[in-house]
Formats: C-alpha cells, sequence, structure tokens
C-alpha cells in the first residue's frame, strides 16, 4: 500500500433525487491524490465541485463507489464507519468561501473547538492556536470577537481553524473567492506552502485562472467524471 | 474549556436577561397565585384556632358550621360539661349579616358567643384596641378592615350597636371581615332580621321558631384525657356529631379549601404549561438564530453532545433566572394584593423543580433542530 496517498476514489458516484427527477452530478470519477499536493478542482457553475468534495468530507453520502483517506476506507457503497463526524474531525480541515467563524466566540476560542472535540487538553490546543494565529501574523487578535475583524483577517483565522487539528487533507471551497486578487495570492501561496510543510493534500475549488500556477495539478469535472490537465 | 452556552450568552446578554424577566413575571405570578391559596388556608383557620376548642359538637349528620348548616340547643352545653372529662363547654352561632355603612352595606361574618361564658372567640392577641363584649346586649367587636372605629354605632336589625373593640387579621374560613356580637343578640338577629321572613315563615305555618338554638356546642377536655375517647362518648350517648379539633380542620380544609385549591391549582398548572411553551418558543427561535453555527459546527465535526449540551444548558439558565426573577417580583408585589398572600420558601423550591423539569421539556424543541440539522446546509448546498 503507498504510504503517500492521501486520498483515493474510484468509480465514485452521486445523483440527487430518483425516477424522472433523478439528477445525475458525479459519475464513475476515480482519482488519486498524494500527500502534499495542492489540487485546484474546476468545473463550471453546478459542475458537482462542491458535491465531490462532500463527498470526500463524509458530509455527503455518494451513491455508490469507494473513498479511502489515507489507509483508512471510509466508503464502500456505504459508510463503513457509522461517525462520520469523527472522521471529519480528526483527518480533515474545511475552508469556504466564507469564514464561517462562529459570532459569539472569540478568535483563540473559535481555533480551540475543535481540538476540546477531539479530547485535546486546553494547553497544548491554545500553543497550536497561538502558533497559527502567529503564523498568520493576527498573533494581536486572538481574543478579538469575528466580528471586530477584516474579512481578510477572519479568513485567515478560517483557514487557522481547518489547520488546528492537524489534518490530513484540507478540503477549500472557493477560499479566495471573497478577497482581491493580492490576497488571494497570498491565500494560496499559503496553502501550497501548508502543503508542502505539513504532508498536507488539499483540494481548492476556485473559479479564478490566476491562481492555477500556484497549484501542484488541475483536475476538472468532465461529463460528470474527473480528469487531470 | 470553551463553555458555548456560557460564550454564546455573554454574546447576547441584554436580550437574555429581558427574556428571563419576562419569563419571571409569569414565573412570579404563579408565586402569587399559590401565596393566595396559602393565605385562604390561613384566613380559614383563623377561626379555629382563636377558640381553640378540643371538640365541635354539632347536629347528628352534619359536619359542623363550617361546612354546612348546623342547628343544636343551647341547653346542650350543659349536658356536655356533665361528661366525664370535660373541662369546658360553651356555645357559638355562626351567621353572615350586613352592616351598614355610611351608604352602602358592607357583608360580616358575625360569630355569636356567650359573654359570660367560659370560652371567648376573641384571641387577646388579635384585639388592638377596646375590649371583649361584657353584655349580653348591642355591643359588637369589629374587625379593623370592616373601617369602623371604636365608639362607632351601627344599626343592626331594630337595634343600635356600639363598638367596644376592635380585632386585627381576623376573617371567616371562607375570607369574610369578622364580627362578634353577644349570643342573645346573635339568635336575636336570626330570628327578627327582618319582618318579611317572619311574615313568610308565619305563611308557610313555621310558627314558633325556637330561639334557643346554636350553631355548635365547644367544649375543652380536662388535661389527662383523650380527647377522641369524649368525643365517641358523646356521640354515643347525645346523638351528635362530635368533632375534635382536627378534624374539624381537616373538614375545613376538605369542604371549604378543596374547591379553592382546585381552583387556583388549575390557575397554576395552565400558567406553567404557558410558561413552559414561552420557554420553548423561545428556545425554539434562540436555536433557529444559530441554526448556520450550528450547522458548521457539525460539518466541522463537533459532537452532537456538545450542540445540544449549549441548547440545554441556555434553556436551563433561561428557567433558573427567570425563577429568581419570578422570586423577587412576587415579593414585591404581594403586599399589594387585598387578601391575604402567604409566600412560602417549600413551595418557590417546588415551583423551582417545576421550571427545571419544564426547561428540560422546552429544551427538546432546540435540541430535536440539532439533531437534524443538515451539516451540509451550512455552506448553502
Ligand atoms: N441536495 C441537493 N439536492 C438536489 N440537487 C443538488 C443538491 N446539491 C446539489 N445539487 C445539484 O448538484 C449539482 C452540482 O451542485 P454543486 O453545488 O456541487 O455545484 P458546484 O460545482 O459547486 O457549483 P458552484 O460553482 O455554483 O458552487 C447542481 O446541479 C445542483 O443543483
Ligand atoms: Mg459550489
Amino acid at each position: 500500500m503507498n504510504k503517500k496517498i492521501a486520498i483515493r476514489a474510484e468509480n465514485l458516484c452521486k445523483s440527487f433525487g430518483d425516477g424522472d427527477s433523478l439528477v445525475e452530478v458525479i459519475k464513475n470519477a476515480s482519482f488519486t491524490i498524494n500527500k502534499g499536493e495542492l489540487i485546484a478542482l474546476i468545473a463550471p457553475s453546478g459542475g458537482g465541485k462542491t458535491t465531490l468534495l462532500m463527498m470526500i468530507g463524509c458530509v455527503e453520502e455518494p451513491t455508490s463507489g469507494k473513498i479511502r483517506l489515507g489507509d483508512e476506507t471510509v466508503y464502500d457503497d456505504k459508510w463503513l464507519t457509522r461517525e462520520t463526524r469523527k472522521i471529519r474531525r480528526e483527518k480533515i480541515g474545511f475552508i469556504f468561501q466564507a469564514h464561517y467563524l462562529i459570532p459569539f466566540l472569540n478568535i483563540i476560542d473559535n481555533l480551540t473547538l475543535l481540538p476540546q472535540a477531539n479530547k485535546i487538553d486546553e494547553k497544548t490546543a491554545k500553543k497550536k492556536a497561538e502558533e497559527l494565529l502567529h503564523y498568520f501574523g493576527i498573533a494581536d487578535k486572538a481574543k478579538a470577537m469575528p466580528s471586530q475583524l477584516s474579512g481578510g483577517q477572519n479568513q485567515r483565522v478560517a483557514i487557522a481553524r481547518a489547520l488546528v487539528n492537524n489534518p490530513q487533507i484540507i478540503l477549500a471551497d472557493e477560499p479566495t473567492a471573497a478577497l482581491d486578487m493580492q490576497r488571494s495570492v497570498d491565500v494560496v501561496k499559503m496553502l501550497k506552502q501548508i502543503a508542502e510543510e505539513q504532508e498536507v493534500a488539499i483540494i481548492m475549488v476556485t473559479h479564478d485562472d490566476r491562481m492555477l500556477p500556484y497549484c501542484d495539478r488541475i483536475m476538472k469535472i468532465k461529463n460528470m467524471a474527473t480528469v487531470f490537465e | 474549556m470553551i463553555h458555548l452556552a456560557k460564550e454564546d450568552i455573554r454574546h447576547t446578554l441584554g436580550k437574555f436577561i429581558v427574556t428571563a424577566m419576562g419569563v419571571g413575571m409569569l414565573l412570579g405570578i404563579v408565586l402569587i397565585m399559590i401565596g393566595v391559596y396559602r393565605g385562604m388556608i390561613v384566613d380559614a383557620e383563623v377561626l379555629l384556632n382563636d377558640l381553640n376548642v378540643d371538640l365541635w359538637i354539632v347536629q347528628e349528620g352534619t359536619l359542623g358550621p363550617f361546612a354546612e348548616a348546623s342547628r343544636v340547643h343551647d341547653d346542650l352545653q350543659y349536658t356536655i360539661r356533665s361528661f366525664q372529662g370535660i373541662e369546658k363547654s360553651g356555645i357559638i352561632t355562626f351567621q353572615n349579616i350586613q352592616l351598614p355603612k355610611k351608604k352602602s352595606k358592607i357583608r360580616v361574618f358575625a360569630v355569636g358567643y356567650d359573654v359570660y361564658g367560659s370560652i371567648s372567640p376573641i384571641n387577646p392577641a388579635r384585639l388592638t384596641s377596646g375590649r371583649p363584649l361584657k353584655t349580653d346586649h348591642y355591643e359588637i367587636v369589629v374587625t379593623d378592615k370592616t373601617g369602623f372605629s371604636l365608639h362607632d354605632k351601627i344599626q343592626l336589625g331594630r337595634n343600635i350597636y356600639t363598638v367596644v373593640g376592635i380585632t386585627h387579621g381576623t376573617v371567616s374560613s371562607g375570607g369574610d371581615l369578622l364580627v362578634y356580637i353577644s349570643i342573645k343578640d346573635a339568635q336575636e338577629l336570626q330570628f327578627s332580621y327582618s319582618n318579611k321572613r317572619i311574615q313568610t315563615d308565619r305563611a308557610r305555618g313555621i310558627v314558633n321558631r325556637d330561639t334557643h338554638m346554636v350553631n355548635a356546642v365547644i367544649a375543652t377536655v380536662l388535661p389527662g384525657y383523650d380527647t377522641e375517647t369524649v368525643a365517641r362518648n358523646i356521640h354515643k350517648w347525645q346523638h351528635k356529631s362530635v368533632y375534635t379539633k382536627d378534624r374539624q380542620r381537616a373538614v375545613l380544609t376538605k369542604y371549604v379549601v378543596e374547591k379553592a385549591s382546585k381552583q387556583i391549582g388549575m390557575f397554576t398548572a395552565i400558567l406553567v404549561i404557558v410558561a413552559t411553551i414561552i420557554i420553548s418558543l423561545i428556545i425554539y427561535t434562540m436555536t433557529l438564530e444559530k441554526m448556520k453555527e450550528i450547522s458548521i459546527m457539525k460539518l466541522m465535526g463537533l459532537p452532537n453532545s456538545m450542540i445540544v449540551r449549549m441548547i440545554v444548558e441556555e434553556t436551563l439558565l433561561l428557567g433558573i433566572l427567570a425563577f429568581i426573577f419570578g422570586n423577587i417580583f412576587s415579593h414585591l408585589i404581594y403586599s399589594k394584593f387585598p387578601k391575604r398572600v402567604v409566600l412560602e420558601i417549600p413551595d418557590a423550591w417546588i415551583l423551582f423543580g417545576v421550571v427545571v423539569v419544564a426547561s428540560i421539556a422546552a429544551s427538546f424543541v432546540g435540541v430535536k433542530k440539532v439533531i437534524n440539522a443538515d451539516p451540509a446546509s451550512a455552506i448553502g448546498g
């Protein structure tokens, strides 16, 4: 078994509804993504990018196929674990277009919430969170509320949150859509650096071609299946 | 440790407190209702306790003057006195009368007692001015809330009565204000209360009304004698219903207070249900407002237990805070009620228990919402 594999999908299919209203979104998608890779995922709107991410992230149940995350097969025509949520909180980091921070928690609490759920002791979690804030240049905002930060700052907190549980995989759905060009490039470079430094596989959905040069590979959804360019 | 409920409440503290105050007022009303009931019980027993006799001898088959009409001959008191174990005996009448006051009338409950007898219904501790009755005729002791003062003249029937004493806090078992008159006056009033009645009675053929009737004979038992035994003995030989003080109290509670307690119990139950529904609705909207965050937490992989705990704790805190406000509220307003309101700590604790249970029940709506929340909905599909 290849130790470098982070995500492997085999004949992954997803359709919504049934009968006349059946909508096929993903059909026989098979691909392998290695640790340390930053993958750009592109497709037209409605092409199934979010759907694919949500299946890999164990949020949306596929219709059929097989998903392996690291050395654990999590889906084989059915979930192999009852606790998909445990997989999410231990192995996966999510980043979205909006930061989706918890508005009633301050920045440091937003970051330590997930480690707390993972039963990591408070001190270790706090130290890790502070390191991340430092890394992203917002260490002075630890006690601030999300509403007191700028959009770019909040997005950096959101990325930090996706990293705080030391995930093997980061799924980023248009993380730069709300940012200007310069900040977008900063974020993508940052993701590339994280992928390399921490051996994390990152799939990033983007509509912005200018981000593609910073990615290792480009994955497209064509005829409902995935192809690499 | 991050305490989700605490942080969320801190984030919307003002709103949370105002909400708790609103629910608190509702709970305050519940406490007042219970207090009114307690007050009723206290009121009901004033006369019984002031008389403080061991035995009530009443018409055979009746429950005694607190619950239904009872008539016995006043001579019975002498017979009773001859029973072994009896210390003192006396006679007593109860009747509702109207006292003319300015242009209107006030309804009072008149207790007639033997001025020369050894048992008096007037508790010296309650007499705030004047004295008890001294003569057989045309004297009256009234309770302060009637509004009469010492030496006032009151027309009753064909005669003018003089107020000789004022009591405080005396009411009948039904909550009417108490006045005291001599047994002779009471018997006369009962008999000659209106000429009209005499006429109708005559028309019905009731000619000779016996004026020597009273509502009950009361007696005390000598130390060393068992009250129950003496009671049984009297019943056996006199064919009268005999009640000890405790049984008379039970009759009072059963027949006088029970209806009221059902009435108030209904109100209280409805209010508690309303409070539960309101807390449920509040928690439901509070949860709805957080749906986005809840979906995100679920998507990130936070276990349900953490989120559910937040909802349940918030509901409990809302309930407890409302309970505290309710207590403050009820203590601020209870003295302004016209009838006696007695706030008791054990009642408050029972309500506390009910509030805790109600809050947990109320939190179910929020918890259900959490469990059904779709993590994928966090990102808008
Ligand atoms: N829960 C659902 N029920 C029915 N159809 C769905 C559902 N979720 C997604 N779809 C359909 O699946 C298709 C792919 O949706 P998806 O959100 O994955 O697209 P996308 O590539 O992320 O688009 P965008 O670039 O606009 O975000 C769409 O046609 C959408 O209508
Ligand atoms: Mg999408």
